[in-house]
């Protein structure tokens, strides 16, 4: 603990010294609200945390990174921070007559979402627009807040990883590998080699699918029918296997505290005997051919461009970031999942939909090679390590398909106290609305969809 | 080669479902049931107390029932006691209303009266993202629902089908009514995956008004987390008329 008048001064003197914000989320003890700073300093990460009395200083200033962690904390825990920019509410639905911002007769106000076209989550966008241009957008969200994070509250244990896979079902083994590895940290142990090679597996197979999904969309968006069919259809081979090797076409249900509920690694090995070659072949083919269809690339180059150092400094992460040349692949770092790496991260530096969607392209590649890698190692090990019950916190990171995913667990008196969740997709929003300036109108699905976001891990 | 040639290349993956067969692998979780022994013991009370994070197990005094609808195949009670609770890999799984053979006559007149093509619309009233992805995942090369009559459609006005995933939240209450109200009649409601069709574990939370069903008539349930693509099919077409519906007797 940090006395609070020296909190924020200590995070943004370690900040000013090349440390990243990660995160601030806020917690409770007893009936004082307290704020933690999760920064990463050299390759690790650390936590600053300190009492709220009356306000505190935003850091937003300079630092955009801390301006939707600071929003949301405003709003839902009644903290004040003293400088946070003026902005409408991020996480309660404004009245349709309260959704103008721009006075001018000649600037139109457009509700996008979130009953949208297609089969969509559910967000809502505030486009002001003069025709073609973007004039301003304003995000509406947490109209899926389901309230995940007070749901793991007393959930015994051994069943909160199911709540975890609840908070994203697309990216349901990087949430329970991320839960369980902070639940693991707090109680001092460590699942074995086989079950971390066996989580390993099952998020480089997340990756896969869910780069598939966004390349498919970008695909859809182009009018490229047969290119976003076979992209789906690689995509479905990818759940069939992890329905094959696990019961679930998502992997649910696969990973406890403590390793995996059963021998994953074994079920998977089986099938990939079988499966994995066809698969591989196919799916590397298709999205080579995509990446070289110029109908394609033509309509990505360019479009929502995110320069290197907005990147960096709003605190971007996964393809979002690397697409912009920006290091943070979090398996390089931490060395927690069994993932042997042979290759370097997949970087680009036009920071466009191109650029992304090429870093997608080289990571399904890697993702193949890292699931080949931890099989064929084959490690040895229980799949399932036990642990007694200790009280403790601690703050875990998997790099999820939409990158870096973090996880806070505190355990009171043997029982889940408080869980805070920080999806990749909510790191990475707040630059969606900048990368849309000197685009038009029908930019707007390639941006999103290069993005490739997950709602429901934002609005948890 | 153009991508019509190569997509010609891959062959024909699609289903012959739902006019022929297809299964899903043996450790697939469709449904589970609980199976009566000669053992019967306090047993089944430990486990709806300790072991379902949905109460799906409702204790019936030495012998249980386990709530599809409320089921999110988690398969933690198949680990804890598979001596009682089996693992199916059945995939129709979809529910209709439990209502008297009138009502589902009337039912299939009102869905005959839609002819033979029907257009969906969907909206995300509070799912965990799975559901989407299924469900847009009945329209890829293996199962192509186009083939069948079933198309996507941008405007509730040219909808003939609600379908609705994730429990309703507070905020998605009024654009799901709206929609529904927007569609013309005769129209369906289905309520696709486990917490749209109970809640599943958001049952009890203050941030949920409840599942699809107390908010819209509902005619057919798909349970399931995420519920396959084969399921979703076999839910459209029970919804159609064309199927039973799990437990269904033909009359």
């Amino acid at each position: 603990m940090i006395a609070p008048s020296t909190l924020q001064a200590t995070v943004r003197r370690r900040i000013d010294a090349g440390a990243r914000l990660a995160w601030i989320f806020a917690d409770r003890v007893g009936s004082e609200a307290i704020l933690c700073y999760v920064i990463e300093e050299g390759g690790k990460l650390q936590t600053l945390s300190g009492p709220v009395f009356e306000s505190v200083r935003s850091l937003a200033v300079g630092l955009p990174a801390a301006a939707w962690y600071e929003r949301e904390i405003s709003e839902r825990w009644s903290v004040r921070f003293e400088n946070l920019p003026p902005n409408p509410p991020l996480t309660t639905v404004l009245p349709a007559e309260r959704l103008r911002f721009v006075d001018s007769s000649e600037v139109s106000t457009l509700l996008y979402g979130p009953v949208r076209s297609g089969i969509v989550e559910s967000v809502r966008w505030v486009v002001e627009t003069a025709g073609e241009d973007f004039i301003s957008v304003y995000p509406s969200m947490w109209l899926k807040h389901r309230g995940l994070e007070a749901r793991f509250v007393n959930v015994p244990i051994a069943l909160a990883p199911y709540v975890a896979e609840h908070v994203s079902g697309a990216s349901a083994s990087s949430h329970a590998a991320a839960f369980c590895r902070a639940t693991e940290m707090l109680l001092g142990i460590e699942a074995s080699e086989r079950a971390r090679a066996a989580r390993a597996v099952l998020v480089e197979f997340e990756r896969i699918h869910q780069h598939l999904d966004s390349l498919a969309k970008l695909a859809e968006d182009a009018s490229l029918s047969v290119g976003s069919a076979q992209m789906f259809a690689a995509k479905e081979r990818v759940h069939r296997l992890l329905c094959e090797a696990t019961g679930n076409r998502f992997a649910r249900g696969s990973i406890c505290v403590g390793g995996t509920r059963f021998d994953v690694f074994e079920r998977l090995r089986q099938t990939c005997v079988r499966e994995l070659d066809g698969l591989q072949k196919h799916a590397l083919s298709a999205v080579d051919r995509l990446v070289s269809t110029q109908s394609l690339m033509d309509r990505l180059i360019g479009t929502g461009t995110i320069a290197h150092d907005d990147a960096a400094a709003a605190g971007a992460v996964g393809p979002t970031a690397r697409g912009s040349g920006v290091s943070c692949d979090v398996r390089a770092r931490d060395g927690y999942l069994f993932t042997p790496l042979d290759s370097r991260e997949a970087l680009e530096g036009g920071g466009d939909a191109a650029a992304r969607t090429l870093v997608r392209v080289a990571e399904i590649r890697r993702s193949f090679q890292l699931v080949r890698n931890a099989l064929d190692a084959n490690p040895g090990g229980p799949h399932c390590t036990s642990a007694r019950p200790t009280d403790g916190e601690a703050v875990a990171r998997v790099e999820s398909p939409q990158g870096e995913l973090l996880y806070f667990v505190r355990i009171e008196s043997g029982a889940i106290a408080r869980v805070a969740v920080r999806g990749a997709s909510f790191a990475n929003w707040p630059l969606f609305i900048p990368s849309l300036r000197g685009n038009i109108f029908t930019d707007f699905s390639f941006i999103e969809h290069s993005f490739g976001a997950l709602q429901s891990e934002v609005d948890r | 080669m153009s991508w019509l040639e190569y997509g010609l290349r891959g062959g024909i993956l699609t289903t012959h479902y739902p006019h022929g067969d297809d299964r899903m692998p043996d450790a697939y979780r469709g449904e589970i049931e609980f199976v009566e022994s000669a053992h019967q013991a306090a047993a089944g009370e430990r486990i709806v107390a300790d072991v379902c994070l949905s109460h799906a197990i409702a204790d019936e005094g030495g012998s249980a029932r386990v709530d599809s609808l409320r089921c999110f195949r988690c398969g933690e009670c198949t680990r804890v006691a598979p001596e009682r609770f089996l693992n199916r890999n059945h995939f129709e799984v979809a529910r209709v209303a439990e209502s008297p053979a009138s009502v589902l006559r009337a039912l299939r007149k009102r869905l005959r009266s839609l002819g033979r093509s029907i257009h969906l619309r969907h909206v995300d009233a509070g799912s965990d993202g799975s559901e989407e992805q299924e469900l847009n995942a009945i329209f890829n090369p293996f199962y192509d629902a186009n083939r069948l009559g079933v198309f996507l459609t941008a405007s509730p006005r040219h909808a003939d089908m609600l379908v609705v995933t994730g429990a309703v939240t507070k905020p998605m209450l009024e654009p799901l009514q709206r929609t529904f109200a927007a569609m013309p009649s005769p129209k369906v409601v289905i309520a696709l995956g486990t917490t749209a069709c109970s809640g599943g574990i958001f049952r009890d939370r203050p941030e949920i008004v409840g599942p699809v069903d107390a908010v819209l008539p509902v005619d057919v349930w798909i349970p399931g987390a995420p519920p396959s693509p084969l399921s979703i099919l076999h839910g459209i077409w029970v919804a159609l008329g064309h199927t039973l519906a799990h437990g269904e007797v033909g009359a």
